[in-house]
């Protein structure tokens, strides 16, 4: 077999291009790459926060028997001698059996931070918030009636993200299927849906959640479709002139005549062509969930209290000027993950981006 | 034109009766509404002025509760009361407020030069930082100059306006107490002389409008950049320069026009921006603009005035859109009036 010298080379960019997967091209762009590092690390972590902040304590050592309290239903004071039936408060319980000289084996290991988001903790004799202090182990602080900062901010930050990737997948999965069909069927369904998106983004979101969140107390998954009720439209948007494009390729008129039904070109060969373009638009709509449930917390309209949000703490910040640790942890930590998530959006696209800048001067 | 204009503003009103149709169904699904309200307030300032007596009599008759409810206009079905509020509408009647007790129109008026002072201003420093930016970096694109300029344009990219205004309400206004904490004005406003005035409302104003600017500059900066990029690796320019042109006569008689196109399209949603502004900032800085004024009607269930606002915002927003075409194709001959729009 013998190639043309062209043709070499169309199969040498070919292979090239093989080669330099996505994925290579995206670990290349240090800057997004160690983002992505960062943030997948704080997710996984903030998955974990159980084990690092709570007021459970790890591990009870009691009477040369074991505990393990996180892991456990609530523990009666009683069963460590205490003289209450409510849940042991570990915190105590350190600290007496550390006063206690006469105590040699019974031990306490508490977390790192041995609060819960939604605990009270009332220093003796001090109203809250407490400012910042090692020796009390808020780190952060306390906001206005006493919950800890960074764990509020811990919990906030899990119960955010996932809140923006839920709400990512119920809008893509209704965007991709029904902008598909748009593009690819075109017609009077495509007129139809035209319209409807028309009237929908011009419909003012934030009223809408605001009417609503007066019907029902909302939850996560209440305002999860609510919000994707009002964010399905530029998902479908963009798949529309996507599958508007590829439907006339030749490939797809090949399929057709092959006999392949449009549930197949759409599945087949319509979203695996269209995929770049999805992946691309992921970072920016984490950063805009996690935007928008923080400004809905934060106008209190998002979910409802005691759930620990960081719209909320800077709701608290902003009413509380005289304690600036509040709004500045919530301020600083809210810029940090979305500059994370944009510089890894910043990344994916220009893995993604064809055009390769070049001009004469 | 003309045809293809007129064509689009009858598109306008299947579009605009969509929209108020469903933010009307829902205000009327929503319980506790005015009604309710004001039953409740009604009840406590009864308690309150004579909590000796028995609770008995305090509510309304059920006579008056009818007639609050046709006041209203709660006792139709809400397709009928939907069109009999449409009907108003065409005589621009917007209704009376239930929190003011005067016409929503007024209360509108009120606050519109506000909203309108803050959304031009934001418009033309938006586009007086975004357009020459956007030229630098390209011009200097990945040079030293570019990324420096990179840093502020991606803060203002990824941190959201609100979050700014926050910052900056927190270290300018509280911390070194350079600028008043909010408002649009002092309240010994009206016994300044004129430059204290105008003195007066540029101090209050400066914060909230960086908050703006930062929240749109971005976007336009990037896209006036990456247009003229675009632009300027075309041939035209190539051939512009080997004709004997200089670069800088190429770069503004040729690529600048045809990347200033994105940024037509932009226009019209910014129409309703300066309108509209924003929720968040104006309940940050205590504006009272158009939308303080949304956030608190919608607070206190005062529908008519939500739905009045909603009117308005819906009606810029779709003329907006229409000029944005207009605009796109002022700036660009290629593009014919009349091809489909879809």
């Amino acid at each position: 077999m013998s190639h043309s010298p062209t043709l070499e080379f169309v199969l040498g960019l070919a292979m090239h291009r093989q080669i330099r997967s996505p994925w290579q091209k995206f670990k290349q762009l240090k800057r997004g790459y160690f983002s992505l590092l960062i943030l997948a690390g704080l997710i996984v972590l903030s998955c974990f926060a159980e084990l690092i902040f709570n007021s459970k304590a790890l591990l009870v050592s009691y009477q040369d028997e074991l505990y393990w309290p996180i892991f456990s239903d609530s523990i009666e004071g009683k069963q460590f001698g205490l003289d209450y039936e409510y849940e042991t408060n570990y915190r105590q319980l350190k600290k007496t059996w550390q006063m206690d000289s006469s105590n040699h084996n019974n031990f306490v290991i508490l977390p790192l931070v041995p609060f819960n988001p939604t605990e009270v903790d009332l220093l003796d004799g001090l109203y809250p918030p407490h400012a910042p202090s090692i020796e009390n182990q808020h780190y952060l602080g306390t906001d206005t009636i006493g919950r800890d900062v960074l764990v509020r901010l811990v919990y906030g930050f899990r119960i955010a993200i996932f809140f923006a990737i839920t709400l990512l997948i119920v809008e893509y999965l209704v965007g991709v299927f029904i902008g598909c069909f748009m593009g690819f069927l075109g017609g009077a369904f495509d007129l139809f849906f035209q319209r409807i998106i028309e009237v929908w983004s011009n419909i003012p979101f934030l009223y809408i959640v605001m009417i609503m969140s007066s019907l029902i107390t909302p939850g996560f998954w209440s305002l999860v479709l609510i919000m994707a009720l009002f964010g399905w439209m530029s998902m479908t948007w963009y798949m529309r002139s996507a599958s508007y494009k590829e439907a006339n390729r030749d490939y797809v008129l090949a399929a057709k005549m092959m006999g392949a039904s449009n549930f197949r070109i759409i599945y087949k060969h319509i979203i695996p062509n269209s995929i770049s373009t999805i992946i691309t638009f992921i970072p920016f709509s984490v950063a805009g969930g996690i935007t928008a449930l923080t400004a809905l917390d934060f106008l209190s309209f998002g979910l409802p209290a005691p759930a620990p949000s960081w719209g909320e703490l800077l709701k608290q910040g902003v009413d509380n000027l005289d304690y600036p640790w509040i709004i500045s942890s919530v301020v600083i930590s809210l810029s940090f993950v979305l500059m994370l998530v944009t510089f890894i959006g910043e990344a994916i696209r220009e893995i993604f981006d064809p055009k390769h800048k070049v001009y004469y001067e | 034109m003309l045809g293809y204009i007129l064509r689009r503003l009858l598109l306008v009103i299947p579009t605009f009766i969509g929209i108020t149709i469903v933010v009307f169904t829902l205000t009327r699904m929503v319980p506790g509404g005015p009604i309710e309200r004001m039953m409740t307030a009604y009840q406590m300032a009864n308690q309150q002025q004579s909590s000796h007596h028995s609770i008995a009599g305090n509510t309304l008759s059920e006579d008056q509760l009818q007639q609050l409810k046709q006041y209203y206009g709660f006792d139709k079905p809400i397709i009928e009361s939907y069109f009999e509020w449409l009907g108003k509408l065409i005589d621009f009647d917007l209704g009376q407020s239930t929190r003011y007790y005067e016409p929503v129109w007024d209360t509108i008026k009120e606050r519109l030069p506000i909203s309108i002072f803050y959304g031009v201003c934001t418009l033309i420093i938006t586009y007086l930082i975004a357009i020459p930016l956007g030229i630098y970096k390209a011009l200097k694109h990945g040079e030293a100059e570019d990324f420096a300029t990179s840093i502020i344009v991606f803060l203002g990219y990824a941190i959201p306006n609100y979050i700014v205004a926050i910052a900056l309400l927190y270290t300018f206004s509280f911390h070194f107490e350079l600028f008043p904490m909010g408002g649009f004005s002092s309240d010994d406003f009206d016994y300044l002389p004129w430059q204290d005035q105008v003195w007066d409302i540029l101090e209050h104003a400066t914060l909230p409008l960086i908050a703006y600017i930062s929240g749109s500059f971005a976007v336009m900066t990037f896209m006036v950049k990456n247009a003229l990029l675009d632009n300027l690796s075309a041939q035209y320019v190539q051939t512009a320069i080997s004709k004997g042109m200089t670069f800088k006569q190429a770069v503004f008689r040729h690529a600048l026009r045809n990347s200033l196109i994105p940024l037509a399209t932009h226009f019209g949603n910014n129409i309703s921006v300066i309108l509209m502004g924003s929720f968040l900032i104006e309940t940050i800085f205590n504006i009272d603009g158009f939308g303080l004024l949304g956030y608190e009607s919608l607070i206190e269930r005062d529908y008519p005035v939500v739905m009045g606002i909603l009117v308005i915002s819906a009606l810029l927003t779709l003329i907006g859109n229409i000029l944005s075409d207009i605009c796109v194709a002022l700036a660009d001959p290629r593009i014919r009036f009349g091809a489909s729009n879809a």
